[in-house]
């Protein structure tokens, strides 16, 4: 079974770094391609999995291709095109490349080449092979519903923790955090920096144990101070203004010629692109579709449209209050008390064991196809398996 | 494993350009045909990526629609991925699913290849081969691990609906493992190889029937798998869908006008009044708790029939400690 996460310096030898971009470029690539996804996905009307699960897959596409030989704009509309098959709330494909093209400047959306719908066909295929047909994805936003049923204190305040929560959950689709990191931690990190900075501290939990120091060592073992701060960094660097990009605004093309012409744009320094926790809108009620085919409809909160002052997290940039971003356009949470999703199906109440370490095929790419990656040598031990326990 | 050289950056490709490579990706080389279903061709084959271990490999065509692979197709490897994540004793482990690239796909169709550990047998082969019949014990066992496989099956919904000794398999040490299951809507569009004959002998009354039907056909057709451990022969081997009705309703009586289902278009009348007849007969020297496990099995009323996790908390497999 392929294993999909990978430590920073698997993340620093990609095959875009292999091919001569840089590393913050590829990060930026990533960040416009998962924002795309983001966007495309949200005007189309579809659900937070279905982009998730395409941006998922769009990250990791690029652990197996270059940017320069794929470029992100169609990669990202074959994995939005993928992902809605997937999570069953398919649009043509037609259709998407029509929203595509109405988000794109010309000049990017003429690497769709001539016949669009062909390309992202053909590149469907490519897709699938690419993540070995590993289709199901989970993401964090059910853990951070289920830990958040758990926790006690102010219900109001609590919901505003989950809201923030959710909002720092979409963003971190623009990092590569869904490469190093389980959903459900990456639900406990963002669940704790959103408690930091709502100042919601969760002194007592359902299902407590003397053991536990904190409500997460419930439900994911080990997790150190450390590592949780790593993960806020990684989602509150996004929020930082970017230094000055070097890379243009396509891969740089293997010959000068190739260079569009048109690339006067200056750099700018790009906002935090994605639904920041400033202001959060309420939108329709929305049907989250679940896994197992049950529909569970879920109401969302009734909020007006707030605005966080984020204080400065000790040990954590400030965050740059006066920005302002569009409201997230992935629907936002439901309100507590939540509705979880079906109990599980009888016997097989134990969720499937922890993946199994890496093993060495997986990363391995067909030969003659994708360029061997060098210098891995034997591979590094995964994270331990984390035992996770049921909720009380 | 030459690959493309890392030092200097590949040409920009186009994408169809990129596409032609995968022909030339060759992760499996294909030894000989174990076997040939209504769908698929089944080979044994030599994964060159992983020290030449012996797996078997599915080929399953695929018809593209407008909008590429179909999304049952997608949602049926997408669940036997997920699945595959618990890693079931009683189920043949799916090691890979790749597909065969540009070149069959002449008429809007794609190759698909799953890729599975190879099991040494199935169990129609294994029975054919047993010169003396099975002992208690192992029969106990793989009957044990039939109805774990059936039962993780249905415990995410799934419903194998093909259950027979072609599609069980028989490891080296005596286990049991389930294939063949999880493509019914990938295989339901136009791929049916034409040839194969599909035996009807495992099927229960209301698939013969047409009614509406669910996970307790499999319990059907896992009691007349489990009956066939004991004597090593079909217990219901029917000529045709009427006269496989004929043989189930001679072993377990016509059932009554009241069980009769009405949305049917074959009439109760058109049956003999067949009585029914005594398993331990059918079934010599069965063990009794066997027999009443094999009884409860076979019930005309799937809603009356055992389910899977009925069965194995049976007696017949907790009053002694299993092997
Ligand atoms: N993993 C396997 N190891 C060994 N033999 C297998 C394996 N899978 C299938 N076979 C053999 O191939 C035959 C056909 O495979 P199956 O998956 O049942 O395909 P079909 O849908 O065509 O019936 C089986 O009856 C069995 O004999
Ligand atoms: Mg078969």
């Amino acid at each position: 079974m392929p294993y999909w996460y990978y430590d920073k310096k698997d993340l620093q030898n990609t095959p875009s770094f292999r091919d001569a971009i840089t590393t913050e470029t590829e990060n930026r690539y990533r960040k416009e391609g998962a924002r795309f996804i983001i966007d495309t996905g949200s005007k189309m009307d579809l659900g937070y999995n279905t982009v998730a699960t395409g941006v998922v897959y769009f990250h990791r596409f690029y652990m197996f291709h270059s940017f320069r030989t794929f470029p992100r704009y169609i990669t990202a509309c074959c994995c939005l095109f993928l992902a809605g098959k997937v999570e069953e709330t398919p649009k043509k494909c037609k259709d998407i490349i029509k929203v595509a093209k109405s988000l794109l400047t010309e000049q990017k959306f003429a690497s769709f080449g001539e016949d669009p719908k062909e390309e992202v066909m053909t590149l469907e295929r490519i897709l699938l092979q690419t993540i070995k047909f590993d289709l199901q994805v989970e993401h964090p936003y059910g853990y951070l519903l289920k830990y958040a049923k758990c926790l006690k204190g102010d219900k109001a305040k609590l919901q505003k923790m989950v809201q923030m929560a959710w909002t720092f959950v979409n963003d971190s689709l623009c990092t590569t955090l869904c490469l190093q990191w389980e959903p459900e931690v990456i639900a406990v990190a963002l669940m704790f920096l959103a408690g930091k900075l709502s100042k919601f501290e969760v002194l007592d939990w359902n299902g407590r144990n003397p053991k536990h120091n904190a409500w997460w060592d419930m439900f994911v073992e080990d997790i150190t101070m450390e590592l949780l701060e790593d993960i806020c960094h990684q989602v509150l660097d996004l929020y930082s203004p970017q230094p000055q990009s070097s890379g243009g605004d396509s891969p740089p093309a293997p010959s000068p010629a190739k260079q569009p012409k048109n690339e006067k744009k200056p750099p700018s320094i790009t906002p935090p692109t994605s639904a920041s926790p400033v202001a959060v809108v309420v939108s329709k009620p929305i049907l989250t579709p679940m896994k197992n085919g049950a529909d569970i409809k879920v109401d969302p909160p009734k909020m007006e449209p707030i605005r966080y002052t984020y204080p400065a997290y000790p040990g954590m940039p400030a965050y740059p209050a006066v920005y302002t971003a569009p409201p997230p356009s992935i629907p936002p949470p439901p309100r507590l008390p939540l509705t979880g999703p079906p109990p599980p199906s009888l016997v097989y109440a134990e969720p499937p064991p922890a993946p199994p370490p890496r093993f060495p095929p997986v990363n391995v790419p067909p030969p003659n196809y994708f360029p061997p990656l060098p210098g891995r040598g034997p591979p590094p031990p995964g994270p331990p398996p984390r035992p996770y326990y049921p909720p009380p | 494993m030459s690959g493309a050289s890392t030092s200097t950056s590949p040409p920009m490709a186009s994408i169809s350009d990129v596409n032609t490579l995968f022909q030339n990706a060759k992760k499996y080389e294909e030894l000989n045909v174990i076997g040939t279903g209504a769908y698929g061709t089944v080979y044994k084959a030599r994964d060159l990526h992983n020290g030449g271990n012996i797996v078997a490999m599915k080929k399953v065509k695929v018809a593209l629609t407008e909008d590429g692979i179909p999304l049952s197709t997608l949602r049926e490897i997408a669940l036997l991925r997920q699945l595959e994540a618990y890693r079931h004793p009683n189920i043949v482990r799916l090691l890979d699913v790749c597909h065969g690239g540009q070149s069959l796909e002449r008429d809007q169709q794609l190759v698909l290849f799953l890729v599975f550990e190879h099991v040494d047998q199935d169990l129609e082969s294994f029975l054919k081969r047993s010169q003396s019949p099975l002992s208690h014990g192992v029969i106990r066992n793989m009957s044990y691990d039939i109805l774990s496989g059936i039962d993780f099956l249905h415990s995410h919904r799934i419903v194998h609906r093909d259950l027979k000794p072609h599609n069980l398999l028989v490891t080296c040490s005596g286990r049991v493992k389930l294939a063949d299951f999880g493509l019914a809507k990938t295989y339901d569009t136009d791929m049916k190889l034409t040839s194969v004959v599909v035996t009807l002998w495992y099927r229960p009354p209301e698939v013969l029937l047409g009614t509406s039907y669910n996970t307790a056909v499999d319990v059907w057709s896992a009691a007349c798998v489990l009956a066939q451990l004991h004597t090593r022969k079909p217990l219901l081997p029917g000529a045709s869908d009427s006269d496989q009705l004929h043989c189930i309703f001679r072993l377990i009586g016509r059932p009554s006008r009241s069980e009769w289902p009405d949305n049917v278009s074959i009439m109760l009348d058109s049956f003999p009044e067949y009585q029914p007849q005594d398993l331990a007969e059918v079934l010599p020297r069965i063990h009794f708790q066997a027999l009443e496990l094999i009884k409860g099995m076979l019930v005309f009323d799937p809603a009356k029939r055992l389910t899977a996790l009925d069965c194995l908390e049976h007696p017949y497999f907790t009053d002694e400690p299993l092997m």
